[in-house]
């Protein structure tokens, strides 16, 4: 029995199949990254949302068999599904054996696998009693026919739901949050409706015909502090009406106490609310950008107004300049981009991530720098250098592209002094007016123009100007007529935009420029 | 009024390095401080320099500020850099004027104040970044080209009399069997707007318009030697 099961063990930690197909159950069910995790948990939803429609439909009217079916089989038989998968992948028997059998190994002890058994199966039932587990659990229970009361259960498959929307777990978060204010004020308020059904118990209990027990007394108390007041348990002694005086400014004075604590606990946590949408939000999409630093470059990058920049966020240090971003419309947030765990909190594994440092010290692009390449070589950072001093400093760091505002203003200056008709031309060319816009097509491999000659490709004709061919990381300028196009050649090409796109319509579905 | 000779007001961060790359392309620079550091450095550098309050317009007139070509507004103070631009404007109406402006807002202020042209700090450098963006290899190909690191470079070219090109029709003529290629020009006849090649708008060629061509330095010169001749080779 024990070879048995160790070898059994041993086959699924080998099982490359196994293993695969556990990594995929657990990213359906967890990976927020996945692609067909929002289509499982659109279904699920459906589910029960479907299920709780027919409950409430079968209180009044008879409901035919095959919805009937359709709850108890399909619905059950999914949730049920769901229910061992979780069981599942919450840890792995399998392993935990192997290894315990190798290090039992290693020590040259006796092993024993009823003992790791009992160990992981512990695990489990760990899990088993999560609440997540037991509302998991409970869901599927209507399922079991005989049990007819057991339909109430459906309503747990609301709670299922739970799992499937954050903003519950926060709302918990806040309420743990304020635990000590909130348990104080739970203490006096068990204490004066405790007191005050005790009182009206002692009090009126003979004289009222309404009040026959002490329970009577406390529901009286308890109606009357919420300030509901059914008013089937009323008082008639004057002492038993002061008592109510009294419970009933306690109880309006309780409950403004618990709605501030809440409202400000909420109010405390808002901006790191937002900010956590805001994150969750850009890990969604596949790539984005992060702005760090709302000064003059950035609202300059802003002011271009050039095509969609796709998904973004600001972060600054300074609230003030936070402030101003968010109300010119843009999506800002305070946060220090130069720690750790601030820019850990972006998927670099699934997301392109192109940084822009766009800060006015020197000191704090490179610490950006260094921190988003720590994380991951993946993440792009494009930053702004201001002292010329820094260039290699800043390469050393790891960025991918540098931008040098006093380099680029002086040189501009420089040529708008001594060449000042050239100057209008590099200005629009470097600022991409649209009809000096300089772009670059891409040739892939079963591209028509692969193997024609430049010469035949009149640019002229589409009042485009080509400037040259960037291949093998090198740049041919000006290349003779019979020149041939190759694959994966970048042509460079000078035009209006409208010329571009037209020339690129041309060959559609053979041509095509990157972004 | 002497040709190429440069008053540069401010020795700060940008002054500097635009003094310095006028006095190598032989250039007459005059700079102009009031900060005595700046002044100092100024000096042991080499240049010619004036230290006066920038700020008052007695001493301003004292410099015959009308005999110099350009000047060129650059100080580190932002609000000194309009005051300066406001007061040469105002003391000579014909001055060409150019200036810094660190963001939008006192880009407006300069224009306001009569600057000729303003050069923002962060425009050209914002735009990188859409370029880096959207099209690396042009982005990288093209800063080669204005800073002139591949050699291929932007060069202005003066279309001389009784050249071959004149009369002629710009579309008629292929560049690039000359190794260059032309990027646009100054049309005299209409008006002085700078034109793309690409705007599609038919061009006549004539003497004393401004080409922009774009090629090697060989090519360059070569080409800007031939079109002195009248004839074609």
């Amino acid at each position: 029995m024990r070879d048995l099961l160790l070898s059994f063990a041993l086959y699924l930690h080998r099982s490359k199949r196994y293993k695969s197909a556990k990594i995929f159950a657990k990213d359906i069910l967890f990976n927020e990254n996945n692609s067909y995790k929002r289509y499982f948990d659109i279904t699920i939803i459906f589910l029960v949302i479907s299920s709780v429609f027919i409950l409430i439909y079968e209180v009044k009217n008879p409901v035919p068999l095959w919805l009937d079916n359709y709850d108890i089989y399909v619905v059950s038989f999914i949730f049920t599904i769901e229910y061992f998968l979780r069981l599942w992948v919450h840890n792995d028997i399998s392993e935990i054996i192997i290894k315990e059998y190798n290090d039992t190994k290693f020590l040259g002890k006796e092993f024993n696998i009823y003992c790791v058994l009992k160990k992981s199966l512990l695990e489990k039932l760990k899990y088993m009693v999560t609440p997540s587990a037991i509302v998991d659990l409970l869901a599927i229970l209507p399922a079991y026919r005989p049990l007819r009361i057991l339909r109430v259960f459906i309503l747990f498959r609301v709670f299922k739901l739970l799992r499937y929307t954050k903003s519950i777990n926060q709302f918990v978060d806040v309420i743990v949050n304020k635990k000590f204010e909130l348990l104080t004020l739970l203490f006096l308020l068990l204490f004066i409706v405790f007191a005050s059904g005790v009182a009206i118990y002692i009090l009126e209990a003979d004289e009222n015909s309404n009040i026959n027990s002490l329970f009577d007394g406390i529901y009286w108390a308890i109606v009357t502090i919420s300030t509901v007041g059914y008013g089937d348990i009323a008082p008639i002694t004057g002492v038993g009406r002061a008592i109510s005086i009294l419970i009933i400014v306690s109880g309006i004075a309780m409950i403004s106490f618990v709605t501030s604590i809440i409202v400000s606990a909420f109010s405390e946590r808002l901006d790191e609310l937002k900010e956590d949408r805001i994150v969750e939000q850009m890990n969604k999409s596949k790539s984005f950008m992060i702005i760090c630093g709302y000064g003059q470059m950035t609202k300059m990058f802003f002011r271009q107004k050039r095509k969609n920049i796709g998904k973004y966020v600001i972060m600054d240090n300074d609230s003030s300049r936070v402030e101003a971003a968010q109300k010119n419309g843009y999506i800002a947030i305070k946060e220090d981009a130069s720690s750790y765990k601030t820019l850990s909190r972006f998927d670099a594994k699934y997301c392109d991530i192109t940084i822009l440092c766009l800060t006015s010290s020197d000191v704090e692009n490179i610490y950006i720098t260094l921190n988003a390449k720590s994380i991951s070589r993946n993440i792009k950072v494009i930053t702004r250098v201001n002292d010329t001093e820094n260039i290699d400093k800043f390469k050393h760091a790891g960025a991918n592209e540098l931008l040098l505002p006093n380099v680029v203003a002086n040189s501009m200056i420089y040529i708008a002094i001594t060449q000042p008709t050239m100057y209008k031309a590099i200005h629009a060319i470097l600022t991409g007016k649209s009809i000096a816009n300089i772009d670059e097509i891409h040739v892939h491999n079963s591209h028509a123009i692969v193997g024609r000659e430049i010469g035949e490709l009149d640019f002229s004709v589409h009042k485009l100007l080509f400037l040259g061919i960037s291949r093998d990381g090198k740049f041919i300028f000006n290349p003779s007529k019979n020149t041939k196009i190759e694959s994966y050649d970048i042509l460079l090409v000078m035009g209006r935009k409208i010329s571009l796109e037209y020339f690129k319509e041309l060959h559609e579905g053979d041509i095509y420029v990157k972004r | 009024m002497l040709k190429d000779s440069i008053a540069i007001f401010g020795y700060g961060n940008h002054g500097k390095f635009i003094a310095n790359g006028l006095l190598t392309d032989s250039f007459n620079v005059t700079v102009i401080e009031s900060d005595e550091i700046f002044f100092k450095n100024a000096q042991n550098d080499g240049f010619k320099t004036v230290f006066i309050d920038v700020t008052k317009d007695s001493e301003l007139k004292k410099i015959e500020l009308d005999t110099f070509s350009k000047l060129v507004c650059v100080m580190d103070d932002e609000h000194l850099n309009v005051f300066v631009t406001l007061s040469l404007r105002s003391l000579f109406k014909d001055a060409y004027i150019l200036s810094i402006s660190d963001s939008l807002n006192v880009t407006r202020k300069l224009q306001m104040a009569g600057a000729n042209k303003v050069i923002d700090l962060y425009e050209v450098s914002a735009n990188k970044i859409y370029n880096i963006l959207e099209k690396p290899i042009a982005t990288k190909l093209l800063e080669d080209f204005v800073s002139n690191k591949s050699g291929i470079s932007f060069r202005e070219m003066l279309i001389p009399n009784e050249s071959f090109l004149d009369g002629k029709m710009a579309e008629k003529i292929d560049f690039s069997s000359y190794g260059v290629l032309l990027v646009g020009m100054i049309d005299k006849e209409l008006g002085n707007a700078f034109l793309f090649i690409t705007a599609g708008i038919s061009h006549k060629l004539d003497s004393g318009d401004i080409i922009v061509c774009l090629g090697e330095k060989i090519d360059l010169d070569k080409f800007e030697e031939l079109i002195k001749s009248k004839e074609d080779i």
